[in-house]
């Protein structure tokens, strides 16, 4: 099973940071589809079938935080696995995403840190190969 | 300008330029200034319990060299200009958002704008409340950080190392 993947973050440079992390993570990846702020994440997902969503916190037009909140409201975008990765520092913000079920990586992040957390949210069967 | 700010903003940025991008930068006490060589300026503003803003500036030559190893460039492969822009915006929203809870703790939340191109003398920052030079192996780096109204106290013994993980 190849995972689809949103990558929603203001700056292009991070969402291929992301990418090229999660490549190098050995998921089996699907699609990879990218959005600069909540609202185009937001019609990324009404427009694609999405298995993950990797989100910024801090972003124009409609943040991280907001979009998340979105998703919530709708039954069929509610279940979709998110991490947050952002460089929040607040213990309250951070508190209220992992409520509703959203991990949190901190920028800036390692490559392992980013593979560890996808294999704890998605299991490891759909990685390639054990990676090291 | 507050001289514990000034330290804990060169402690994060020092920390984020090398594990961000891999630069290793050292504090400049007299070392070469940014306005000595060509340099590319961002700006971010910030709300929350205070409000304010950071600015960085880079020299040009340091530019390549920090997106380049941001993205996991093949050597020799030439990164545009947007690319280079666009990672230096990155890099200065992430030394801000690793800065404001060292500063002020992590139970205060702050809104983080998005970071926009600016000029290094332009008006409005002769009299920030941090600075810090760094001296990196190819140019130099500024940092100069805006605060309205009260200065915070930085919080005794707070640990400027990352605040969350996985």
């Amino acid at each position: 099973m190849a995972i689809n993947i949103l990558i929603v973050d203001d700056s292009a440079v991070m969402r291929s940071m992301v990418q090229k992390a999660m490549q190098l993570s050995g998921l089996a990846i699907g699609e990879i589809h990218q959005a600069s702020n909540g609202q185009e994440g937001l019609a990324a997902l009404e427009a694609h079938w999405v298995d993950l969503v990797i989100a910024d916190i801090n972003m124009p037009v409609m943040n991280g935080e907001e979009m998340i909140a979105n998703m919530h409201t709708k039954p069929d975008l509610k279940a979709i696995p998110t991490i947050v990765i952002s460089t929040e520092g607040s213990r309250t913000r951070i508190d209220r995403l992992q409520s509703k079920g959203v991990r949190f990586i901190h920028k800036p992040f390692s490559p392992e840190t980013i593979r560890d957390t996808l294999k704890d949210v998605l299991g490891s069967e759909v990685f390639h190969e054990p990676s090291h | 300008m507050n001289p514990a700010i000034s330290a804990r903003l060169t402690a994060v940025t020092t920390d984020t330029l090398k594990r961000l991008a891999f630069i290793f930068a050292s504090p400049a006490e007299s070392g070469p200034a940014v306005e000595e060589s060509p340099s590319e300026t961002v700006r971010v503003d910030f709300s929350g319990a205070f409000t304010g803003g950071l600015e960085l500036s880079l020299s040009v030559p340091v530019l390549a060299e920090l997106a380049a190893n941001m993205l996991g460039a093949d050597e020799g492969e030439r990164l545009s200009a947007d690319d280079q822009r666009d990672a230096l915006k990155e890099l200065v929203n992430v030394v801000c958002g690793n800065l404001l809870p060292a500063l002020a703790g992590r139970a205060q939340e702050f809104n983080i704008g998005t970071p926009y191109p600016a000029t290094a003398d332009e008006p409005g920052w002769e009299t920030p409340a941090a600075v810090s030079h760094l001296v990196l192996e190819n140019g130099v780096c500024r940092l100069r950080m805006r605060m309205d109204g009260q200065l915070p106290e930085p919080p005794a013994g707070e640990p400027l190392k990352r605040t969350e993980q996985g």
